[in-house]
């Protein structure tokens, strides 16, 4: 128990110490942060009026970024599969740091679907026997479930491994690798469930389609990698963590195989809508084309698709692929292109037209830019701060003081 | 399963009650209570917001629970607006399953039916949330894409339309029950789908998940000029709404539970609406379900509505 | 009101409450019309006690009856629509006795039953009012069913219901401001045709 205690504070030490570009770093998020929680307080003052939602769009940028963050969070742990199932050692180094992500990603996703609800006071209605939880009938139940269970999976492991480590022992392998399997199909559930929380409408055709779900795996698995590619080489550049050119290559495979896969079910879903237009296909057309002049989201829907083709082509091409300047643009491309694709451009166009064919544009306001923004420098802010004390133990900076009869044989002492 | 969520259930309250007691006693202590300001979820002093948070769901109420929630409303309705209403719960009546026809043939869209749901059932002024929407539909298409919501004629009906009026459709498979991820809103025995305002957490799933578009939303804390106020109330029905709930029709459970007619058919000049009991077969709206030619909107969708629309 | 309303009319109209069995009548071989089979009992609003002008016989009494079609006097000068010509006052209206209506069949209908004079030719509505599928009901769900009489809501001598102004449309929420659309008129499956063929021909 004291153990654990010294762990807890040396971890937080460890936070807390660091370079000046660090602080700045920490210290530049935390203003964010703050910034975003007084624009939140101010939502709970006046209503979500203050958004730009309304009955007609009665979803917006919030539930946007939660379904892609929900992929983000599959995907970090996508890097488990390989490592475990093909026994890769360098995958394995970097896979703390996909679980860590996972953790980020999940709580930033917790917090978009909090900062939603109209009565937040009243999340405790949710917990099973005090609350009244609709299980398993909602989705949304199903999601609130599986986004817990993923969370606490999430934390335990490296908790684990890490604790482990800090004291000197190997983690035994026998006793968290269960977890780990369960941790990788659970992966899958989270972003499926989340694809069926919108599939489930059948009142919804832009949504209702059986395609959903396998293209929130595939662009999850597209955009997942893009972001640890990224932060992997961040990490290799501003710690003294040695990560593996061969974990980028691999990663880079994963991405252009889900990107190619992304893309064609895209291709897919507009040959459906649009070789026959029916009624199904109005919202499709309002997105692509726009609809009765109004078009908001039309010129962001093309760039989109425009960078997951562009990033496709470079991923695809193995010289290019390799060529890390090209492999960067490409992860950039195809991670704000599948932001925008699976965030405000499935979210929205499901409500537009409405059931009843109203015509009604959604445009985020202010606020919640601010409090979006403000949820993303927190679930930044989790990842360094994890990542820090995760890299400092596995790299042997942070180690529990030996016990005091072995101090002589510890060199380190 | 659910003996133990019973019990759990009458564990948490006793610590709650215990709780509100203590609470109440700080309060009266403070003896500012009143002076506090109010809290973003409504309620004078703490007491009474608490006394809200803590509402359990309507259904797992027992009748003294109820009862203080009841007199809870009553109050908070005089705090807010200065008005004594009444409100109660009135049990749904034995062996009856409400049902709606509108005739298409007659309906001339004035939206008399409109302006009268909103007087009846205290929707917020400004919020402009409105239960019905008559749609101006091109003769010879029901294409609900080329409805028009917001026609302004100098008079209707329009030479080449024909109106539309569309509500909560009560369906009888309705998605918006399954989605709730907390049991908010359920189908009552007399086929009304009601919502609990004091257990709607507003996450607005259902409104993702109506395929007739009948939900609505308190973006901001509704304002009604206390002498509109309609003053018979339901728990489940017309009582003033909190902000961030979800809200929509529910065939005047205030009037029509008491033998009542909703107040869209009773402000219809030209008779297109029909409402009445499914199990009577010798109601009106038995007779134009088997003898007229009648169709629901979106039937294929499964939900089975129990609005339906004939022409003569 | 309504519960001596629908006392008074269940007295008049209990003939289509329960239909008896009537036996055609001696002198004009005809069968009274005594309501549907099936249909649920009602009573219907009177409209007799509404009538501006009534009783007729304040000035008809005087009155020689004249059924020549002529230019008609205040304060008759009614626009006389219905059927586009082809009655005159007395298909509805009993020359010989004004505080009456006449049926098709040549009954003395009172203003109160004056649904019968409409059914005479408007069977089918007339049915389809009797049953509750057209027509408006003054009582609720639970009452004894009293529905209005026909002439309630239409002018016996023009009966088409005149266009209205509607009430305001609908609004959106606070702090949003809605965009009228772009609306452009789907052609019908015939004008499509038009089009087609004008460019064929081009």
């Amino acid at each position: 128990m004291q153990s654990l205690f010294r762990f807890l504070l040396d971890g937080a030490r460890e936070a807390l110490r660091g370079g000046s570009m660090y602080r700045l770093w920490c210290i530049g998020l935390l203003v964010v942060a703050a910034f975003g929680t007084l624009q939140y307080i101010e939502q709970l003052r006046h209503g979500l009026m203050v958004t730009g939602m309304s009955d007609q769009v009665s979803w917006g940028f919030y539930i946007a970024n939660f379904a892609f963050l929900v992929g983000i969070a599959a995907a970090a742990v996508l890097l488990v599969i390989p490592a475990y199932a093909f026994h890769r050692s360098d995958v394995k180094e970097v896979v703390l740091l996909g679980e860590g992500m996972a953790v980020a990603a999940v709580t930033m996703a917790i917090l978009f679907v909090i900062v939603d609800l109209g009565r937040p006071d009243r999340l405790w209605h949710m917990i099973p026997y005090i609350g009244r939880f609709n299980f398993p009938g909602s989705l949304l139940a199903w999601d609130v479930v599986v986004l817990n269970v993923y969370l606490l999976l999430n934390l335990c492991i490296p908790f684990y491994i890490l604790y482990s480590r800090y004291r000197g022992h190997a983690p035994s392998t026998r006793a968290y690798f269960p977890f780990v399997v369960l941790a990788m199909f659970w992966a899958i559930s989270i972003h499926a469930v989340t694809a069926f929380l919108f599939s489930a409408n059948s009142g919804r055709p832009f949504w209702h389609t059986s395609l959903l779900a396998p293209r929130f795996i595939a662009s999850a698995f597209a955009s997942g990698p893009a972001l640890i590619i990224l932060t992997l080489q961040v990490l290799r550049r501003v710690t003294a963590y040695p990560v593996k050119q061969s974990v980028i290559d691999m990663l880079a495979v994963i991405m252009m195989i889900a990107m190619q896969i992304n893309v064609f079910f895209v291709i897919a879903e507009l040959f459906t809508d649009f070789y026959n237009e029916g009624a199904h296909a109005a919202s499709i057309h309002y997105l692509f084309l726009g609809m009765h002049g109004f078009d908001a989201l039309r010129n962001w829907i093309w760039i989109a698709l425009l960078m997951n083709l562009v990033a496709m082509v470079i991923l695809t091409v193995n010289p290019w692929r390799r060529e890390m300047r090209l492999l960067n643009l490409a992860c950039v491309l195809g991670f704000v292109g599948i932001w925008i694709e699976k965030g405000m451009g499935l979210v929205i166009p499901g409500y537009i037209p409405t059931p009843l064919g109203e015509i009604f544009e959604y445009f985020p306001t202010g606020t919640e830019f601010a409090i979006a923004l403000a949820i993303w420098a927190i679930g930044l802010l989790m990842f360094t701060v994890m990542a820090k004390v995760a890299i400092a133990v596995e790299t042997g900076r942070m180690r529990a003081p030996p016990p005091s009869h072995d101090l002589a044989v510890n060199p380190e002492g | 399963m659910s003996n133990d969520s019973q019990k759990a259930g009458d564990k948490f309250d006793q610590a709650r009650r215990g709780f509100l007691e203590k609470l109440g006693k700080a309060a009266a202590g403070a003896g500012a209570a009143s002076a506090l300001p109010a809290p973003a979820w409504g309620g004078a002093s703490f007491l009474e917001a608490f006394g809200d948070m803590f509402n359990k769901q309507y259904k797992k109420m027992t009748r003294k629970e109820i009862d203080a929630a009841l007199s809870r409303i009553r109050r908070r309705a005089l705090r807010q607006y200065g008005v004594e209403i009444d409100c109660d719960d009135t049990p749904p009546q034995e062996n009856v399953v409400f049902g709606y026809a509108i005739n298409i043939s007659t309906c001339q869209g004035y939206r008399d039916c409109v302006h009268a749901c909103v007087k009846e059932n205290n929707l917020g002024r400004d919020s402009q949330v409105e239960y019905i929407r008559v749609l101006e539909m091109d003769q010879g298409t029901r294409n609900l894409e080329e409805a028009d919501h917001y026609y302004d004629p100098d008079t209707v009906p329009v030479e080449g339309k024909y109106y539309l009026p569309v509500q909560c459709m009560q369906c009888d498979d309705p998605p918006c029950v399954k989605a709730c991820p907390v049991e908010a809103t359920w189908m009552e025995p007399d086929g009304i789908v009601v919502i609990d305002y004091d257990w709607c957490i507003g996450c607005r799933y259902c409104m993702a998940a109506c395929p007739y578009w009948a939900r609505h939303f308190n973006w901001s804390q509704p304002k009604l000029p206390p002498e509109e106020i309609n003053t018979k109330t339901h728990y489940l029905g017309n009582r003033p709404r909190p902000r961030g709930v979800v809200e929509k029709c529910h065939f005047c459970i205030q009037r029509t539970r008491e033998g009542g007619q909703p107040a869209c058919m009773e402000a219809c000049p030209t008779g297109a609406r029909v409402f009445g009991n499914l199990l009577d077969p010798d109601s009106e709206i038995r007779y134009i379900l088997e003898n007229k030619t009648v169709f629901r909107l979106k039937e294929d969708l499964g939900t089975e509505p129990k609005l339906w629309y004939y022409t003569d | 009101m309504i519960r001596t309303v629908a006392g008074l009319t269940a007295l008049t109209f209990a003939a289509l409450a329960v239909p008896p069995v009537t036996a055609a009548d001696e002198e004009t071989g005809f069968t009274p019309f005594t309501g549907y089979a099936a249909a649920s009992e009602f009573s219907v609003v009177p409209r007799q006690g509404e009538l501006v002008f009534f009783p007729c016989s304040q000035c008809h009494e005087f009155m020689e009856p004249d059924a020549t079609i002529r230019e008609l006097m205040s304060p008759h000068e009614v626009e006389f629509k219905h059927g586009q010509g082809r009655f005159w006052c007395y298909a509805c209206h009993k020359l010989d006795n004004r505080e009456q209506l006449v049926a098709v069949n040549g009954e003395p209908v009172s203003f109160d039953d004056s649904h019968l004079v409409c059914g005479g030719c408007h069977g089918l509505r007339h049915k389809d009012w009797a049953f509750g599928a057209h027509g408006k009901r003054q009582t609720s769900w639970t009452e004894d069913r009293v529905i209005y009489n026909c002439t309630h809501c239409h002018d016996a001598h023009d009966p088409v219901i005149k266009p209205r102004e509607p009430m305001a449309g609908p609004g959106v929420r606070t702090g949003l401001e809605r965009v009228a659309p772009e609306r452009h008129e789907k052609p019908k499956v015939w004008q499509r045709r038009d089009s087609q063929e004008q460019k064929h021909e081009q």
